[in-house]
């Protein structure tokens, strides 16, 4: 009885016009309020949001050093985007990013310096061995949903620690370097990703596997079988099963795909950026990855883009604490006003009216499965 | 028996002072009009009938008139007086009660506690229970509606039930009551109970609108029935003056054919059997209980019963999508009680799902994903794990288009699409494969007439075609019209078989399980 019944209609332009920006009403508009409300928290401290936001931008496009510093801070939130996408698309929450960027990366950690040196050869071997150890990892809630019930996001939730405990064990005890400075070893250089160059800084290569990933993501959904049957699970399990796909497989599947994906982007981070794991780590890769995830709609895609904002904002937010007086944190601030606007379709509908939720259709309740 | 029900309760009834009004009622949901410019009126002690296809507006007429929706244009007045009806709190202080479709009563409660729930008598801060009871015994004296106040809700019966909801709504004062589609989930003999209250009610000064898509219904019970198609009313007629083809008209639109012309009845061997077949629910309880059966080639196996008497697991678990605890299986003589739902569809198998909601159809899959729905993985749809979305829709646009699913956009989102349109889908795809075996449970559930048509001379185009069919339906002139030999399960039990001219007693007798205790005397 809905507004559904219109859709079909139109022409074929219009239908195309609103199927690529259709998707994009919602954030987008939520990105812009969330800016004016940053404005307004800018003025209540005191300073001229004018000033800040051109400062913020200049710090993540400004120069290619900021811009590298963007594509740096984007690249392992594409990974952890996809690590939260793919499962969502098969009706599953993976809140497991975290212990699932740390198991890839200590696992990159551990083989880059196994193998020695055997140069560039080694990347796709260690990376590979991310991969793989992210998989293993997320297959674990996958069967423990598919076969003993238990809820996924309660499992990848406490996976996290034990994750995250378990590559810091090793990193401290029998990967651990030699000398005072907690942490494994580090990886020989000609066995690191190198870096794009120009003037882009420490940005490496890394992005561009990041972008690889998001493709064989958005083929391996919509044009695979196993694709074919995460989406059908998650969009109707009922009909799947009816039609004869079986719904533990592909529970297992799936999550198992989110950490690979998750792992795979722990072990870019060390062949990228580290070169091996310190103790303590970086943190909160993972569950960035979620709202990057929100934030994209769960597209391969749409993980991009927002895996550039959220980039984006860390890398200006540097600058614009540098030149103006706005702290850090003001960023943090956005982000999480933006999510906030995203999740709260109501709230923005309110604000903004309803014919923009026409435009964006249908699909608006994909992204958030309401 | 007042003056008001004998013999020309019609023209009394329209004299009758008017109760309610609705003018010029209009509600959009974006760009589609729900109600375009609906009016109707309602006299005192009358029973209107509100007859229309599924989404022809009648539900969101009603849920205006209950305060759940505000209308965008129109006036509703109650004995006269312009009244604004916010929600359902405003509508029953106005004397507007509401029986929805799915009952609203929480078993674990009894009788009394569900009646008075939410406008409680009490005894200074406590509840007054003694009190409850007695309301309730009162008022089901008053309207000769017999339940007992202490009896839980969770052991009644779905009549009784009924009932209760009833009470309910009169215990607020109401004095117009709607009841949505009151009659689905009863046997004849409670749909006769009901009526019968029905009309007591009416005598007692009360105003009905009875709605159903159900054409027989309204004319032995109703007074006057609107018929409302795509959003407007269409007519409004006088019950004891219309028939059955020309409701059907009415409301389809066109001329529709109510009953289908039936081949000769020549069965061939047995394609599908059951053997002392157990099944259990969801929930765990025995659903089906010994149960064996054959359908053979060119016959339509009809399984009758209320809802609920173990026919959604009996499907389920012939189909292979339900484990059996009990029994076998046999397709073609093989038995294949061990396979999957995927496995006995290779071996020519075909199952329509009663609920083509959750189960036929995935509704934000395009149609042409649906239409593969089970062939994905087999050539041309797809070779090395790698799916081809073109041929995918071409295919679906082929089938589509034979089956006529409206609009025939194999990319459109299967859940735009109204009721009979995604059931054709899905016979489209269960049927393209060319099935020696087809079990339909409930095809044309929350089907329109016009698809309902439709779908039944599939079916019996399939039972020429020697296909063996098994149909499981809640309508027993669907599984009358269709079936050569009918079977009516009780209690998971098959209590009885008899043919498709069989009288709605004797088919209500058994589907209420008293052909067991004669059996077992």
């Amino acid at each position: 009885m809905s507004g559904s019944a219109t859709q079909g209609n139109g022409s074929a332009l219009g239908r195309i016009v609103s199927g690529i920006l259709g998707p994009l009403v919602f954030p987008v508009i939520a990105i812009l309020l969330s800016f004016i409300i940053g404005a307004v928290i800018v003025l209540a401290t005191g300073n001229n949001p004018i000033a800040a936001y051109v400062a913020l931008t200049e710090g993540a496009v400004g120069d290619p050093l900021a811009l590298g510093r963007t594509l740096l801070y984007t690249t392992p939130l594409i990974f952890t985007g996809l690590a939260v996408a793919v499962p969502f698309r098969a009706g599953l929450f993976n809140i497991g990013g975290e212990g699932q960027v740390y198991m890839g990366a200590i696992t990159a950690a551990w083989l880059g310096v196994l193998l020695g040196s055997l140069g560039p050869v080694e990347i796709p071997l260690v990376l590979a061995g991310s991969l793989l150890a992210g998989f293993l990892w997320g297959a674990i809630p996958g069967v423990l949903k598919a076969y003993f019930g238990a809820h996924e996001v309660i499992t990848t939730i406490m996976l996290n620690y034990v994750g995250i405990y378990l590559a810091y064990y090793l990193a401290n005890n029998p990967l651990r370097q030699k000398g005072p400075i907690p942490g494994t070893e580090s990886i020989d250089y000609a066995a690191r990703i190198p870096t794009i160059g120009g003037a882009l800084g420490r940005a490496n290569y890394g992005f561009f596997i990041a972008i690889l990933a998001a493709i064989v993501v958005y083929l391996l959904l919509w044009r695979t079988r196993r694709g074919f049957e995460l989406r059908a699970v998650g969009l109707s399990p009922g009909a799947a099963n009816y039609a004869g796909m079986r719904l533990g497989v592909n529970t297992v599947l799936a999550l198992a795909i989110g950490g690979s994906l998750a792992g795979l982007g722990g072990g870019v981070e060390i062949l990228g950026v580290y070169g091996n794991m310190d103790v303590p780590w970086v943190v909160n890769l993972g569950f960035n990855g979620i709202g990057v995830a929100l934030l994209g709609r769960n597209h391969p895609f749409g993980v991009v883009l927002g895996a550039l904002l959220f980039g984006g904002l860390s890398s200006g937010a540097q600058e614009m604490q540098f030149v103006t007086n706005v702290p850090l944190e003001l960023a943090d601030v956005l982000l999480a006003v933006i999510l906030l606007l995203v999740t709260a379709t109501k709230l923005v509908e309110l604000i903004v009216g309803k014919r923009a939720r026409a435009l964006a259709g249908a699909r608006l309740e994909e992204g958030l499965g309401s | 028996m007042s003056e008001e029900s004998a013999g020309g309760g019609m023209t009394d009834v329209v004299n009758a002072p008017i109760v309610l009004e609705m003018r010029d009622v209009t509600k959009r949901f974006g760009l589609v009009t729900a109600n375009d410019d609906i009016s109707l009126v309602l006299h005192r002690g009358e029973i209107l009938g509100l007859l229309g296809e599924n989404g022809a507006g009648k539900s969101t007429l009603m849920k205006i008139l209950y305060g759940l929706y505000k209308p965008d244009e129109g006036e509703i007045f109650v004995d006269g007086e312009k009244v604004e009806i916010h929600d359902p709190k405003d509508a029953v202080a106005r004397g507007i009660g509401m029986v929805h479709q799915h009952f609203t009563l929480i078993p674990p409660l009894t009788v009394a506690e569900n009646i008075v729930l939410g406008a409680e008598p009490r005894k200074g801060l406590s509840l007054d229970m003694d009190e409850a009871v007695r309301a309730t015994e009162e008022l089901s004296e008053r309207y000769g509606l017999q339940v007992d106040p202490k009896a839980r809700v969770a052991d009644l019966s779905v009549g009784i039930r009924q009932r209760v909801e009833i009470l309910k709504a009169l215990y607020r004062d109401v004095r117009i009551l709607v009841l949505d589609e009151p009659t689905a989930v009863l046997t004849p003999q409670e749909t006769e109970d009901l009526f019968a209250v029905l009309k007591e009610l009416v005598e007692d000064g009360l105003s009905i609108i009875l709605i159903t898509h159900k054409l027989g219904e309204l004319i032995g019970v109703g007074d006057e029935i609107t018929i409302i198609r795509d959003g407007r009313v269409i007519d409004t007629v006088n019950a004891s003056k219309t028939n059955e083809r020309e409701l059907a008209r009415l409301m389809v639109g066109r001329d529709v054919l109510l009953s289908v012309e039936k081949g000769a009845y020549d069965p061939g061997e047995v394609r599908l059997a059951a053997e002392d077949l157990t099944v259990h629910s969801a929930t765990g309880e025995v659903a089906v209980r010994g149960v064996n059966l054959e359908v053979r080639a060119g016959e339509v196996l009809g399984i009758a019963g209320v809802d609920g008497n173990g026919q959604t697991e009996l499907a389920e678990a012939l189909a292979g999508t339900r484990h059996t605890e009990g029994g076998k299986v046999y397709l073609d003589g093989e038995d294949v009680t061990s396979l999957g739902a995927d496995a006995r569809q290779v071996r020519g198998l075909a199952y329509v799902p009663e609920d083509r909601a959750t189960k036929g159809l995935v509704q934000d899959f395009a149609l042409y994903e649906n239409n593969t729905l089970k062939t994905y993985y087999e050539r041309p749809f797809s070779r090395f794990g790698v799916i081809f979305p073109k041929v995918m829709r071409r295919r679906a646009a082929e089938s589509l288009r034979a089956y006529d699913v409206r609009p025939p956009d194999p990319g459109a989102r299967a859940g735009s699409l109204s009721g009979g349109n995604q059931q054709k889908a899905v016979l489209a795809r269960e049927l393209s494969g060319d099935p020696g075996v087809l079990i339909a449970a409930q095809p044309t559930r929350g089907v329109d007439v016009g698809a309902i048509e439709f779908i039944h001379r599939q079916i019996l185009e399939q039972r020429s075609e020697g296909k063996a069919i098994l149909l499981v339906s809640l309508e027993l002139e669907e599984v009358r019209s269709l079936s050569d030999r009918i079977l009516v399960l009780y209690a998971g039990r098959i209590v009885g078989e008899v043919g498709p001219d069989a009288t709605d007693e004797e088919l209500g007798l058994l589907m209420a399980g008293r052909g067991v205790e004669e059996k077992s005397a």
